[in-house]
């Protein structure tokens, strides 16, 4: 079995295509990182911004600084005065401003002056605020048709159930990490379809089908090999693109901030996922590992029913931009939030509100899709081994 | 070793491919003879397992081949009509990925794979990718594929197909010394192949066997004589109309004539032993064209 999985997993890094694929896959890799790096940026007092390395390291220092402040004689006297004096040498840093903008303007509204207004007595209810917008909008008349009251509950005690005060520090690295995490991922599974639906189409592609069917293991071990090829091949190239990605971007921008809850910030204030950077990195990933899987295995099905390679290889391209097209259609949306492509992209899901009853529970469609497409996946292999296993040579 | 075919039929939506075979055969080399279509890669397939039948069943030693499965492919050794193979692998590489299918032992694998390079004259490119070989080279390393598992039961499609005279006469002494103690079912259209290496001659016309038996069997079934009679040109038009035509070569003196017919055909005609190749004009050479042609 590991000889002919050897042979199998031969055959796919063998082909010259193949070989161009992965250059392709490195290219992009480092194109994505790059955009990546790049997204963190900082501007200093005289207006000039600085992007990547420098501005990671600028952040850093600043926030090194602001927390040196908040340890500050003045900035732990009783005297306002003296208070003041502390907060006029802090640097302002645009995620907290952000995430006063969030709390302090609408539910849907971001009012980008709005903390310049902000006083001392509504500071006090900073955290509250969050909670208060959300419940204000779902009993919006528009909402209120929309989420059912035990719906409403559920995301206004998943709001109450976050840790506050914030843990905060600088968590750039992450931000910039998982924002073109979706990315990679969707590139990965789309690229890395071309080397894997080959795998069984080939066979009959280069007539080399009498052979292997006719063989003693040709309509078992042999098909299993494949198979397990297949899931090597998805494994090492998705993990080892995975690690390079974050490798690359975390070694640049840092790893700091791992444990700061996702909802500091502007991107994720809203969610009701209560969880931290590193989770949501793992979540990400593991999501993206799942749906790369899912749909490169349900290419390979495709590829043994038909024997076509070309048909295997569209399956990838449907599954991620059929979506796009159907999103318009409102009564689909909780259809949507269940495709495959939002496995791809558990970071961008966890900010949506899509809301689903499994009898009297109420569960995001982040835990619904890992459990329902992890029970798919452990389908595909045997259905797989059993399409390919009837083939006639005609 | 016994393979019996039993009614065995395979029908494509309307065309029927193979018709009620019935066949027993034992160890020895088979030659199956039929034109394109008769219907013999359909049933080399289903003797390979790689077709089920429509209706009917294959028995191995008494057993349906469908029913053993791995243990029947184990025993089986196939090179098919169009050899595939995987383009970026070596020789070498290519027979040990086939010998791990037929479940052969790494160890043995490896003792195997140089006995037959060596015994197919491929031990200086042994190392060489196997989209790099010749025609005749692919279809050694093909042989040398099908004879991995050391198999008591060899399908050859058409083995010689496409290859010169001297590879076809190289190939055909090799196969001739693979086939002892084992049963050797060879399909070709290359009559002669089958004349010098058959122990017995299957003839398979519109998915039916038809004839068969020894070479001198079958040809002694054939009830017409063959003459051999030297013609001019201007009579060969109205010849080839009226009687079946095995050969004809022209020179100075008019045209050398071989035909099929139970009466002389012309005055000069001379009575001369048929062969095979005369018996399968005999059974398969339908008249076709059109009623002027000479050709």
């Amino acid at each position: 079995m590991m000889i002919m999985t050897y042979f199998e997993l031969k055959k796919i890094f063998s082909k010259p295509v193949n070989k161009i694929i992965f250059i392709i896959l490195a290219v992009t890799l480092c194109v994505v990182s790059y955009f990546a790096i790049v997204s963190v940026g900082y501007v200093d007092e005289n207006g000039s911004t600085t992007t990547g390395i420098a501005a990671a390291s600028a952040l850093r220092k600043v926030l090194e600084k602001n927390a040196f402040i908040n340890n500050s004689e003045e900035y732990l006297s009783k005297d306002v005065t003296e208070n003041n004096k502390a907060y006029s040498k802090k640097q302002g840093f645009s995620d907290i401003r952000d995430m006063i903008n969030r709390a302090y303007g609408g539910f849907q509204s971001y009012n980008y002056y709005r903390a310049d207004s902000v006083t001392q007595e509504e500071i006090s209810s900073f955290y509250d605020r969050r909670t208060a917008n959300l419940a204000e909008w779902l009993h919006s008349d528009e909402q209120k048709q929309r989420y059912s009251k035990q719906e409403q509950q559920f995301l206004i005690a998943q709001y109450e159930k976050l840790e506050t005060p914030f843990y905060y520090e600088y968590a750039d690295g992450w931000k910039a990490l998982l924002e073109y995490a979706p990315t990679i991922i969707m590139l990965l599974v789309l690229i890395t379809a071309f080397p894997i639906s080959g795998i069984f189409s080939d066979e009959i592609q280069l007539k080399a089908d009498s052979i292997f069917f006719s063989a003693k293991s040709g309509r078992n071990k042999a098909i299993a090999a494949k198979i397990k090829a297949g899931f090597i091949a998805v494994t090492s190239i998705y993990w080892l693109t995975i690690m390079l990605y974050s490798g690359m971007v975390l070694a640049v921008l840092g790893i700091g901030g791992a444990d700061c809850a996702i909802q500091n910030g502007f991107s994720n204030w809203k969610s009701f996922y209560n969880i931290t950077y590193l989770q949501d990195y793992l979540l990400t990933v593991s999501g993206g590992y799942l749906g790369n899987l899912f749909i490169l295995f349900l290419s390979m099905l495709v590829s043994a029913k038909t024997h076509s390679k070309a048909l295997a290889v569209t399956i990838p391209f449907m599954l991620l931009f059929m979506p796009s097209f159907l999103s318009g259609i409102s009564v689909l949306s909780e259809v949507l939030g269940l495709l495959p492509d939002q496995l791809l992209q558990v970071c961008t899901a966890i900010k949506t509100f899509n809301l689903y009853q499994i009898g009297n529970k109420i569960v995001g469609a982040v835990p619904i899709i890992l459990i329902m497409y992890f029970i798919l996946f452990c389908i595909l292999p045997p259905v797989l081994y059993q399409v390919y296993r009837k083939t006639e040579i005609k | 070793m016994k393979l019996e075919l039993d009614n065995l039929t395979k029908e494509f939506g309307r065309f029927v491919a193979a018709d009620h075979i019935n066949l027993t055969m034992t160890n020895g080399v088979y030659g199956l003879l039929g034109v394109n279509g008769a219907g013999k890669t359909t049933l080399m397939r289903m003797l390979c397992t790689l077709l089920k039948p429509t209706d009917g069943n294959i028995y191995c030693n008494g057993k349906d081949i469908f029913k053993m499965d791995g243990e029947y492919r184990n025993l089986l050794g196939y090179l098919p009509q169009d050899f595939g193979f995987y383009p970026e692998f070596t020789v070498k590489d290519y027979l040990f990925y086939i010998a791990a299918i037929k479940g052969v032992r790494p160890a043995v694998a490896r003792k195997r794979t140089n006995e037959l390079i060596f015994k197919v004259g491929l031990t200086k490119v042994a190392d060489r990718k196997m989209k790099k070989l010749s025609g005749g080279m692919k279809r050694r390393a093909g042989i040398a594929q099908a004879m991995l598992n050391n198999p008591e039961i060899l399908i050859l499609d058409e083995p010689t197909a496409g290859l010169d005279p001297n590879e076809r006469i190289r190939f055909r002494n090799l196969i001739s010394e693979l086939s002892e103690e084992r049963l050797v079912l060879l399909s070709t259209h290359i009559v002669s192949d089958i004349e010098y290496i058959a122990n017995e001659i299957l003839m398979m016309k519109d998915g039916a066997i038809v004839n068969k038996g020894t070479l001198d069997e079958i040809i002694s079934t054939m009830p017409e004589k063959v003459w051999n009679c030297l013609v001019p040109q201007q009579a060969v038009s109205s010849i080839t109309k009226r009687y079946k035509v095995s050969n004809m070569k022209s020179d100075n003196h008019g045209v050398y004539l071989r035909i099929i017919s139970t009466e002389k055909p012309c005055e000069t005609a001379e009575c001369v032993s048929p062969s095979l190749e005369d018996v399968f004009l005999y059974y398969f050479g339908e008249k076709v064209g059109d009623d002027n042609d000479v050709l």
